[in-house]
């Protein structure tokens, strides 16, 4: 009888698996197609037609390390481009182009053509937010011009042109001048009503024959459109107030020399922004509050910097040119009348009784908005040397 | 169900032999006894073995003017002849004239041959035909003499044995090399010499009704617990068969888990593995004409630990049990997480590794599960052929493997590279936990299939499955996945880590428990005190 309950058992454990299972589906590997970098543009006959463009791995053209010479002649990659009413509806269209159904997980690049981007993104987005094989972190980038020009750049590194693109995006710690935006944030962002979307800015250049695609700043949604752009120095201003700064260099001119053309380069070692909303006299303000940590990086005049107080003058001028950054950033974003820093949803959480009021005239409170800038830098280690290879030198030259 | 109608075959037909069996009229030695006329006493035996080449009957005179008339029975290739002839006959008939010339009367007489004229080590008088026609099979010599009801067995084996060898199967870096071997009583004096103590008991019984083999039970009184001892004896007595080969036989007829894919009774083939075991509480069952000696009851932990590991400092040892258990799970799960991977969870594959996989998986006919299934066989098919072929040959085997599958499956683009490393990665595993190789080896098969129809779900139903059952498994009243199900911390010490010798204490929980402790608690070594 006991045999029986186990079978009993089995049958329902076997159903279990089989009912509570959600997406099931054998695919072979040599049945799909990956997909690497997707992008989408304005149909070039009916702008409200979708023009997708994807990047596809040709497996069969990978270089293997040790496969001697042949199968470097074709590119290990090929681009399909596809013109249909919704994004859903071309990217099934490639179906008729391409033998093999398009495989998203491993796409990690969305690409949005500025034209498309001006014209609202939801209606694009929506199928990467709801399909449940794109990723949310996806990394999206706006490009100006096509998007699908972006696809074409040539990857000086990497096999892919996508892959090289989001290497670049990986690679923004070291400058933090580049806003880096996966899916995710564009869908929280897009969901908050003052709170505008932001994205990678990158450009396609032509350096002799080849085209490179390079990032140059950040683009500013308003609601789900595009109104603007950030530069590199606006971008890194609107990054110490996300507290999105990895690292980077921070050019001030000598304290001692001033000298416009005696450069003092200083690295970012960490740095923390906060965003504290106040409430004065009635009236919002909000601060900005940026700890910075650094060390010096290089110098171009012979002073002696270690000195205590050249020391201190030069964090002083460190704090100067954080602040001027963030400013900048702020003009702009004021200007454009969009919140990319995210103020409206920090005064929510902390006074949510107003917040009713002021968001129905958010529009008219951000660009009036009193931002005070506190900034409160360190500069830590001189490197492996004190003073600069030559003082004496230098001393001498001071002194005549 | 299906396990009940398997029964119901197996016992089925067994029931209908025994039925045959019944009918026929077989000659029943159990009852009969000897009688006081040697003439009868010969008859009787020649009529039992008398067919037989091999059967020898020596008759002779002895005593006083010869008028004692006598008769060893043996077999021939089994005894030591010298023995036969310099400690039996020679005393008899030319030493007994000096030594006694009173003659020989009475019921006396007998034990009188017994105490002054035989130089045999081990003798015995009896007079059950069936105790003496199991000595004179097992080489011992039967001495009758005319006028007794009773007769003499001289202890004369003399049979060939192999010496005693380094063990095959278990090879040691670091221990004792030396192995069991076929005859049971080399095999018990190597246990004998490992555990030099009183409390060792050995019991031997016959099982097999046409082999009669020399079973022996062994553990050790102050520890093992009785109950145990006494299921093992039952267990024993409970196998009525015709043979008794090899202690597989003996295994199969007593295990705990007939139906089941492990294991429930360990093997091995080396004297200090078996001491140790016993001294855990554990009983040994050893079989005449086996290397293999078995131990009850076991666990699943067991598979994993070798002597080795207790003869290796602790840190070493620790690391060879993790690589256990590594290669364990690589050596069960590597193909089908493989083919769960490439056909279901293709995003879970880093993008890199995706890329080399996809290129190496272009233009290959098979789908990866019969990829996998077919690379797994051809493995196995090499494997077997090599074991089986003779040494001189195997090298040939191990050229068509590399050059064969290795090399042109792959350059011809029959099968991926990728699954040419998942087997033989797989393979190398497998060898690394050797006492589980047969169970890894079908349980393998399962997950592919399972992974193959439902991806990494199908893994885990099968594995939460094979897990269930092992919790549910026991071996002779010790939980089979104990020390982790029960959980048993002491029992944790010597499982997939092993602390120092001095620091584990206890024995095993559910074996030892007469006697749970082995050792004084803290030895641990420390510098002298002033």
């Amino acid at each position: 009888m006991c045999c029986r309950r186990y079978i009993f058992l089995l049958f329902i454990l076997l159903s279990i698996i089989i009912v509570t299972v959600g997406c099931w589906d054998r695919q072979e590997m040599d049945t799909m197609s990956i997909v690497l970098g997707v992008g989408i543009d304005q149909g070039e006959e009916d702008p409200n037609q979708v023009m997708v463009t994807t990047q596809i791995v040709k497996p069969g053209n990978i270089k293997r390390p040790t496969s001697s010479g042949g199968g470097g002649q074709e590119e290990p990659y090929c681009n399909f481009t596809n013109t249909a009413g919704t994004v859903f509806e071309a990217i099934r269209g490639f179906t008729h182009v391409v033998d093999r159904k398009l495989y998203f997980p491993h796409s990690e690049l969305l690409i949005i053509g500025q034209e498309a981007a001006e014209s609202g993104i939801n209606k694009y987005l929506d199928f990467f937010f709801r399909d449940p094989e794109p990723r949310l972190t996806t990394w999206v980038v706006v490009a100006k011009g096509k998007a699908g020009d972006v696809l074409k750049t040539k990857a000086e590194l990497e096999q892919f042109p996508a892959q090289n693109i989001t290497q670049l995006i990986e690679a923004r710690a070291a400058t933090s001048e580049v806003s880096t935006v996966i899916l995710h944030d564009i869908m929280c962002r897009l969901m908050s009503k003052t709170t505008a979307p932001i994205a990678t800015l990158l450009e396609v250049k032509e350096k002799g024959e080849e085209k490179i695609a390079e990032l140059v700043g950040t683009a500013v949604f308003k609601r789900d459109k595009m109104v603007g752009t950030l530069d590199k120095i606006e971008t890194r201003g609107l990054n110490w107030v996300l507290s999105e700064v990895g690292s980077g260099i921070i050019i001030v001119s000598c304290p001692i020399c001033n000298d416009e053309n005696d450069k003092v380069s200083l690295e970012i070692i960490k740095a923390e922004g906060k965003i504290v909303p106040e409430l004065k006299e009635g009236i919002l303000e909000i601060t900005v509050k940026i700890k910075e940590e650094g060390n010096l990086g290089s110098q171009m005049c012979s002073q002696d910097l270690t000195e205590p107080s050249h020391w201190a003058a030069l964090e002083k001028k460190k704090a100067q040119k954080i602040q001027q950054e963030v400013k900048a950033a702020l003009k702009k974003a004021q200007n454009l009348n969009a919140d990319v820093f995210g103020f409206g949803d920090k005064a929510h959480k902390k006074y949510p009784s107003l917040w009713p009021e002021w968001e129905a005239q958010w529009d008219e409170i951000f660009p009036q908005l009193k931002v005070n800038i506190l900034v409160e830098t360190k500069l830590q280690k001189p490197g492996m040397i004190t003073k600069t290879a030559s003082p004496e030198w230098a001393g001498t030259d001071d002194a005549t | 169900m299906l396990a009940k109608t398997v029964k119901r075959f197996l016992l089925g037909k067994l029931l209908k032999q025994k039925k045959s069996k019944n009918g026929q009229a077989k000659p029943s030695y159990e009852e009969a006894i000897l009688t006081r006329n040697l003439k009868d006493n010969l008859a009787y035996f020649k009529n039992v073995l008398g067919h037989s080449s091999d059967f020898i009957v020596r008759e002779f005179n002895f005593g006083v003017g010869g008028n004692y008339k006598a008769a060893l029975i043996f077999l021939d290739d089994l005894v030591n002849k010298e023995i036969i002839n310099e400690s039996i006959i020679r005393p008899l008939m030319y030493e007994l004239n000096v030594s006694s010339p009173k003659g020989l009367r009475g019921q006396k007489s007998l034990d009188f041959l017994l105490k002054r004229m035989v130089s045999v080590g081990e003798v015995t008088k009896t007079a059950r035909i069936d105790n003496l026609l199991n000595g004179c099979l097992y080489g011992e010599t039967i001495f009758l003499m005319d006028g007794f009801a009773e007769a003499l067995v001289f202890d004369t084996k003399g049979w060939q044995h192999r010496k005693v060898e380094v063990s095959d199967t278990e090879v040691v870096v670091r221990g004792p090399r030396e192995g069991f071997i076929e005859a049971i009583t080399v095999n018990i004096s190597l246990i004998r010499r490992k555990i030099r103590h009183p409390d060792l008991v050995i019991e031997r019984m016959q099982i097999g009704e046409k082999t009669h083999t020399l079973v022996a039970i062994a553990y050790i009184k102050s520890i093992a617990s009785p109950g145990l001892v006494e299921e093992v004896k039952n267990r024993l007595r409970r196998i009525k068969t015709d043979a008794i080969m090899e202690s597989g036989y003996i295994e199969q007829f007593i295990e705990d888990a007939p139906y089941s894919l492990f294991p429930t009774i360990n093997s091995s083939e080396k004297p200090d593995v078996v001491a140790i075991k016993m001294l855990e509480g554990r009983v040994a069952i050893l079989v005449d004409g086996t290397p293999m000696v078995l131990t009850v009851p076991m666990l699943f932990i067991e598979g994993f630990q070798t002597a080795e590991d207790y003869y290796f400092r602790p840190y070493y040892a620790c690391f060879i049990r993790l690589l256990r258990l590594i290669s364990f799970l690589i050596a069960l799960l590597a193909p089908a997480v493989y083919v769960a991977l490439t056909t279901y969870h293709q995003e879970l594959i880093p993008t890199p590794l995706l890329f080399t996989i996809a290129s190496a998986r272009e233009g290959t006919p098979f789908p990866v599960a019969i990829e996998i299934l077919l690379l797994g066989l051809f493995f196995e098919i090499i494997r077997e052929a090599g074991v089986r072929l003779p040494r001189v040959i195997g090298g040939a085997i191990s050229i068509v493997g590399v050059l064969v599958i290795g090399e042109e499956a792959v350059s011809a683009g029959l099968i991926g590279a990728p699954v040419v490393i998942i087997i033989a990665l797989t393979a190398l595993a497998t060898f690394v936990v050797t006492s589980f190789f047969d169970v890894i080896l079908l349980s393998r098969i399962l997950l592919i299939f399972a992974a193959a129809a439902l991806g990494g779900f199908g893994i885990g139903a099968l594995l939460l499955l094979i897990l269930i059952h092992l919790v549910s498994l026991r071996s002779f009243g010790a939980p089979y996945f104990a020390p982790l199900a029960p959980l048993s911390l002491s029992g944790l010490k010597d499982s997939f880590v092993r602390f120092p010798l001095w620091a584990i204490w206890n024995r095993p929980d559910h074996i030892g428990h007469e006697n749970p402790q082995r050792q004084r608690f803290g030895q641990m070594p420390r510098a002298p005190q002033k």
